[in-house]
């Protein structure tokens, strides 16, 4: 909605878009359009396909050097594609912790052999990934880590559980938080491997959510051996390394994604206005109540504020000032909250409606909206609950005493 | 082009600015104009226009320093952090515009100069007894006689009409089924005998009301502004303009009241521990950090829209001011709460940005007025 800029950007723009209409899976966006079932074993191949392509086109693998697989474009460009690709909504990327965490982390971390090996395959989509940092007693709390590792000549024999771990079912690879020195002080006894899905001792488990499916799980490790090579960053420092995986990862939004995005149903401005003009309550358009046309237009006003930081941060990166990297917590926070606030609006529009779920014949949208909104209670938890993100707004930005 | 950023001359204008008001607005000024029945010195504003301001997007040809509306943003978010007082946006904005769009080439030659020299202050009176700014509001009536229009009727919540040497007055010059066909502008001296200027006494006293009485006022045909019957576009582009710069204000304003609260929190020692320590003090730190961070961002793109003339000016500015109304409002409130009994006193300078906050929110349409604007964006 922004006004385009110039001549240039709106041709590039409509390269994007067309090149999007023509690799877009058949009929995508239209109802015969028949997504995978979450989490399936198709899902995750689309995804690993879907990921390949743009990446072939040009339109993935940004910030990264070229010598690791990475594609160079200027800012306005990529920020066109995202734009773009938000817009239509694209199938999502494997499930993988691949782009969001790995990358970033073996990239500012990692030895040559690492980057040269893992990067390229994350960012062709080639090989998935799963990151296992949380633990049933260091959640919040994370630095209270106990799953540890014992070294063993050139490996680490490593003991424990993890829970909460995305693509815990299609990973190849692991990115692992393991204690290292049982008498080291907090924060100075962990230590950040890389680990094979396939090595013996290692196993896992699906955990069920209040969504109803299973989009964590748990993993167990019994004496499974780690190569002390696939160390990243140094030894007992991991929670150092651990802080750049977890900032790359509140950077993601929340305001596209899924597997529904294709349809309807999965939360931006166009399609809630769609849904209210054809819903009636009581006989009286939503549209046309004041009370809905006030909470919309916020929606509205608060998505349209989150493009406009975007630009301003983007044009203030572009003068070569510095921003201050904790602002992660800020965006995190506000498309969390958002997202929540917005699939709550669904719900009344939906009325009756909002208790039909996938699989009812009086499902709306095939219940896309009615699982954004339970799906997305986790938004104010993962990658770092609220609570957590304003402790470190106040401390890390506006400098107040820790507690 | 939208340019979200800011350039080197404007970094300038920003420190020069922030300067100027430490020295020139500190808040031993603001409380004596809070008890001084026109707001404004004209010393003061001698100062700001010997600085550039009081014509700083006036044409040259006019005295102007003819800078850019985004420059003028800049100012305000400066001003806004000083809670100033005084008829800035009501002389250039709400009077200054409409003659440079409207006005002849003798109207433009007699006013714009003096408001850019800083000789005229200038009020516009347009709002009645509703209280809004709206063209169906404008009911006082204005009818010829021989070269002369004669008006008779009051204004309301006038802002800065104490000050103010000339008056841009709104009238009825014609019924008609759609409210903004029929409104004419004339430019009225307030010297003129019949015109009575009653302050209101005001929550924000720096910002000052008053209801102006005209009682068979004759204005020479010479003063009416634009064509007959078609004033009200022009109103409602300068009133466009200084709702996207009173969301500067605002965010000014805001950044203000959260320093102050950062500083505060670090200082304040309960419990043995600086008050910033807590959780419940950090969370609220946090909130209003993040709601003025988007609030200055939908700030920044609809003056950059206004500046430009971008299509969607009309909206950005909505909802620039219906965020920045409610994050301002947040932020002031929890600004009170945060400094406890301290920032409950009169001599505590924080109600000046909380009264600011609930002052700004109801001029140009509070945020369920443009919120409605930008829900019949989509209809």
């Amino acid at each position: 909605m922004v006004a385009e800029q110039s001549g240039k950007e709106a041709a590039f723009r409509k390269q994007v878009r067309n090149w999007l209409k023509n690799n877009l899976p058949k009929g995508w966006g239209t109802p015969e359009y028949k997504a995978p079932e979450r989490q399936s074993e198709a899902a995750q191949t689309l995804g690993e396909q879907w990921t390949k392509k743009c990446y072939e086109a040009g339109y993935a693998g940004f910030g990264y050097p070229k010598e690791y697989g990475g594609i160079e474009r200027p800012d306005w460009e990529i920020r066109i594609i995202r734009e773009e690709f938000a817009l239509c909504g694209t199938p999502p990327g494997p499930m993988s912790q691949g782009l969001l965490m790995a990358g970033p982390t073996i990239l500012r971390w990692g030895q040559e052999w690492q980057k040269k090996r893992f990067i390229p395959k994350i960012l062709s989509g080639e090989e998935s990934w799963c990151q296992g940092f949380s633990e049933p007693d260091a959640g919040s709390d994370l630095a209270n880590v106990r799953t540890a590792a014992v070294r063993d000549g050139d490996d680490w024999v490593v003991n424990g559980q993890k829970v909460w771990t995305s693509n815990w079912t299609y990973a190849d690879f692991g990115l692992l938080v393991v204690k290292t020195d049982p008498t080291a002080k907090r924060h100075r006894n962990l230590s950040y491997f890389i680990f094979d899905c396939t090595s013996p001792g290692f196993s896992r488990r699906p955990l069920k959510q209040m969504s109803g499916e299973s989009e964590f799980g748990e993993m167990f490790f019994d004496n499974v051996r780690v190569p002390h090579k696939n160390l990243l960053g140094e030894l007992n420092m991991g929670w150092y390394v651990a802080l750049t995986g977890l900032a790359a990862e509140r950077s993601g939004g929340f305001a596209v994604g899924g597997r529904s995005t294709a349809r309807r149903g999965w939360g931006n401005m166009e399609s809630i206005v769609e849904l209210a003009k054809e819903t009636k309550h009581y006989g009286k358009s939503v549209w046309e109540d004041p009370v809905f046309r006030q909470k919309i237009a916020q929606f509205a006003i608060e998505g349209e504020a989150m493009k406009a930081n975007g630009a301003l941060q983007a044009a203030m990166v572009k003068q070569g000032k510095k921003i201050d990297p904790n602002e992660v917590s800020v965006s995190k926070n506000y498309s969390a909250e958002l997202r929540q606030r917005s699939d709550d609006m669904v719900m009344e529009i939906l009325g009756a409606y909002s208790q039909m779920v996938e699989g009812s014949p009086l499902a709306v949208d095939e219940g896309n909206w009615v699982y954004a909104m339970l799906r997305w209670r986790g938004a104010t938890i993962e990658r770092g609950t609220s609570e957590i993100n304003r402790n470190i707004i106040a401390e890390k930005i506006l400098g107040m005493p820790r507690d | 082009m939208l340019e979200y950023g800011i350039n080197e001359e404007q970094e300038m204008l920003k420190t020069m600015a922030r300067d100027f008001l430490a020295k020139e607005c500190p808040k031993t000024y603001t409380r004596a104009m809070m008890s001084d029945k026109a707001g404004v010195t004209r010393d003061y504003w001698k100062k700001m226009a010997e600085v550039g301001w009081t014509g700083l997007i006036l044409p040259e040809a006019y005295g102007g320093a003819n800078m850019s509306f985004r420059d003028l943003a800049i100012l305000c978010e400066e001003m806004g952090r000083m809670v100033m007082p005084g008829p800035f946006i009501s002389t250039l904005v709400m009077c200054g515009l409409p003659i440079l769009a409207a006005g002849t080439e003798e109207q433009k030659q007699e006013f714009l100069p003096k408001i850019a020299g800083g000789q005229m202050i200038m009020a516009a009176a347009v709002t009645e007894t509703d209280g809004d700014f709206w063209p169906g509001g404008v009911n006082m009536k204005a009818y010829q006689r021989g070269e002369d229009y004669i008006l008779t009727g009051t204004k309301s919540f006038v802002a800065d009409a104490m000050a103010a040497d000339w008056l841009l007055v709104a009238c009825r010059t014609k019924t008609s089924a759609a409210p903004e066909e029929g409104i004419t502008l004339f430019l009225v001296n307030k010297d003129d005998w019949g015109i009575y200027v009653n302050p209101l006494k005001t929550m924000d006293e720096t910002r000052k009301q008053y209801q102006v009485t005209f009682n068979r006022i004759a204005v020479p045909a010479k003063y009416v502004l634009g064509e007959v019957n078609k004033g009200w576009q022009y109103l409602k582009d300068a009133a466009l303009k200084a709702t996207a710069l009173h969301c500067a204000e605002m965010v000014g304003g805001g950044d203000w009241v959260l320093e102050t609260c950062v500083e505060y929190a670090k200082t304040r020692i309960q419990f043995g521990a600086p008050i910033g320590s807590f959780q419940a003090i950090k969370h609220h730190l946090a909130n209003m950090y993040t709601g003025l961070e988007y609030a200055r961002a939908l700030m920044v793109w609809a003056a950059e829209c206004v500046k430009d003339k971008d299509p969607l000016a009309e909206l950005a500015v909505s909802m620039a001011k219906a965020y920045c109304g409610d994050v301002f409002k947040m932020v002031a409130g929890l600004g009170i709460q945060i400094h406890g009994g301290i920032g409950f006193t009169w001599d505590h300078d924080m109600h000046l940005y909380f009264k600011r906050s609930r002052a700004l929110d109801t001029v140009f349409g509070d945020g369920k007025y443009h919120r409605e604007l930008v829900a019949k964006h989509y209809d």
